[in-house]
């Protein structure tokens, strides 16, 4: 029964036009980004990542996600997470599920699942797409790593997929805090206006110095110490603590939104 | 009748209920939308849930989903107690509340498939042939494969109808069915309420549509301001109500009195008169009015119809509360 809960939802989601375009937007980020740095040429380049692109493809999808996580994954996740409780209210479906019935934990979770499925969908695409776009116009030798070593092809792809599950796992933590607003309202532009709000200003209070004390609990922190994948070999520390971070945002998340599913009229 | 609208018309009998509710009461903030909700729903019947807008119909039909908790009082569905058992009595209740809810995107079919990959009675392997049947039953089999975007009201409405039709049900909740519905589309949801009602199936229909209620039910109860004003069996509410005759007659002055006299009241209706048949007979009316020479060209017996028991039991509160002053239909002496 749940799997074909679990297939539904996913299905749902793959045929709202919205999906699609957002999976085409996304996937135009690597390529652009391939292509930016092919027409630079040698001149191109930049601070960190950025240097080490030219004729490094394979670096590429790392480069896109690590870019578009501050951004443009949580917008998504935001978006699906906003379809996914406040939008179903808004169209009046959720009542359809909850006489079904459907229990109010059991749709949260085939909302967490649907929302995971299609992070992982969309960062894995985005990756491949950045491999193929990298390579064809980049060029590709193995993959050259920040610490300067190269590492051999399959030992980059074996990056590139850790930096995708890494990724989808910040993306569904603050998908899940959306779906904790998603579930107090029936519009949907709300849910993304709160999550994107708070993911840019969780970026600008990460600028203040003074605010140091806050820092270790904003999950935006956490983003640039993913990068560290990127090394040779690779030290965990900073990936431990934002993966850390992250699941407390999917713990918290959750469990609010159970917490107001639970209780709510509909 | 008056005095005694605020009481169930009927006792509770010991029939086998499909639904019940016990002082259900629910307050949003501080307006409170219903009050002293005590439903009781027979198996079998199709009881018609009748109130003005905003009377706290489909607040009541929320609750008894699950959909809504009750401030106060109990439900029970289907013999469990909710909301802890909604995951047992829900899967035999079809429900359209507050009108259809789809997705604008996907096409009827798909909207249906939806909607049956979480129907927990049905298996997988039989969700496509029940998508096609309760298509077929509401009449959408055309335009099944258009986006529900496109769809007319009409065809929105059939498709909330063919949702609470996919499994077979022991009892299915309709709101405000025949909304937007033409009278083509309203006579085929009468068919369908009294397919399911011929199957045993209990049905509970909201609707402020007097004639609706009236076409279709077996039971009725008249919601206002929030609680229950009167319940039970339609033939029994409706004799309650007392009876009448119409009498057309060009002689209007002349009947009245000779009826004044003879202590029967009357009053001017139409192209006659309206002679109420309390403490008297229809025989006995004619026989007067004969003999005082008045000319009857026909005389027809008047039963209380839904309408007007409806505007009794719902202005007579009005009144009573001196909200309003207007008088009851049938304002003559007794």
């Amino acid at each position: 029964m749940i799997t074909r809960q679990f297939g539904s939802e996913v299905r749902w989601m793959l045929r709202r036009p919205r999906t699609i375009i957002g999976l085409f937007g996304l996937v135009l980020v690597p390529i652009i980004i391939s292509f930016g740095i092919w027409t630079a040429g040698d001149g191109g380049g930049g601070p960190g990542l950025a240097a080490i692109l030219q004729g490094n493809g394979m670096v590429v999808p790392i480069f896109t996600l690590f870019l578009s996580l501050n951004l443009l994954l949580p917008l998504v996740a935001s978006i699906w997470a906003a379809d996914g409780l406040a939008g179903e209210a808004q169209h009046g479906t959720l009542r359809g599920l909850l006489v079904a019935p459907v229990s109010r934990v059991r749709l949260l979770f085939v909302k967490l699942f649907g929302l995971t499925a299609m992070s992982l969908f969309a960062v894995t695409l985005m990756a491949v797409v950045g491999i193929i776009a990298g390579t064809a116009f980049l060029g590709t030798n193995g993959m050259m790593t920040l610490s300067g070593t190269t590492l051999s092809t399959g030992q980059g792809l074996l990056r590139i997929a850790l930096f995708v599950v890494l990724v989808t796992f910040q993306m569904v933590s603050i998908g899940a805090v959306a779906l904790a607003v998603s579930s107090t309202t029936e519009h949907p532009l709300v849910v993304q206006a709160a999550t994107m709000t708070t993911i840019i200003v969780f970026q600008v209070l990460g600028q203040f110095s003074s605010l140091d004390w806050l820092h270790p609990f904003l999950i935006t922190t956490g983003f640039p110490g993913l990068i560290d994948v990127m090394r040779d070999p690779i030290p965990l520390g900073q990936i431990w603590d934002s993966t850390l971070l992250a699941g407390c945002y999917l713990l918290i998340g959750t469990g609010l939104a159970a917490m107001r599913l639970i209780t709510k009229d509909s | 009748m008056t005095t005694s609208t605020s009481a169930p018309v009927t006792a509770p009998t010991q029939q086998a209920v499909a639904a019940r509710t016990r002082g259900l009461r629910k307050e949003y903030g501080s307006t409170v939308a219903v009050d002293r909700v005590d439903l009781e729903l027979p198996e079998g019947a199709v009881l018609g849930m009748l109130g003005p807008n905003g009377s706290g119909k489909t607040t009541t039909i929320r609750m008894l989903l699950g959909l809504v908790r009750p401030t106060q009082g109990e439900i029970e569905l289907l013999g469990r107690p909710l909301p802890d058992g909604a995951e047992q009595a829900l899967p035999h209740v079809g429900a359209l509340v507050e009108g259809p809810g789809f997705h604008p995107f996907l096409s009827g079919r798909e909207n249906l498939i939806r909607c049956a990959a979480f129907e927990p009675l049905l298996e997988k392997r039989r969700i496509k042939q029940a998508v096609e049947d309760a298509l077929e039953r509401v009449g959408l089999a055309q335009a099944a494969h258009r986006r529900y975007r496109g769809y007319s009201l009409g065809m929105k409405q059939r498709l909330g109808l063919a949702a609470a039709l996919l499994v077979p049900r022991k009892l299915v909740v309709l709101d405000e069915p025949t909304n937007g519905l033409d009278p083509a589309g309203t006579r085929e949801i009468r068919r369908i309420i009294a397919e399911l009602h011929d199957r045993g199936t209990t049905v509970l229909v909201s609707s402020h549509l007097l004639s609706e209620v009236e076409a279709t039910c077996t039971h009725v109860a008249v919601l206002h301001r929030g609680t229950v004003v009167a319940q039970g069996e339609l033939t029994e509410l409706l004799q309650a109500g007392g009876s009448a005759l119409q009498v057309v007659t060009p002689d209007v002055e002349k009947a009245l009195s000779s009826l004044r006299q003879a202590k029967i009241s009357a009053r001017p209706l139409g192209e006659g008169l309206r002679v109420e048949l309390a403490g008297t007979s229809a025989p006995q009316v004619i026989e007067t009015l004969v003999q005082a020479g008045v000319g009857v060209y026909e005389a027809t017996r008047w039963k209380t119809g839904l309408e007007e028991l409806f505007a009794r039991l719902t202005e007579a509160e009005e009144a009573e509360r001196g909200m309003s002053a207007v008088d009851t239909l049938d304002g003559g002496p007794r």
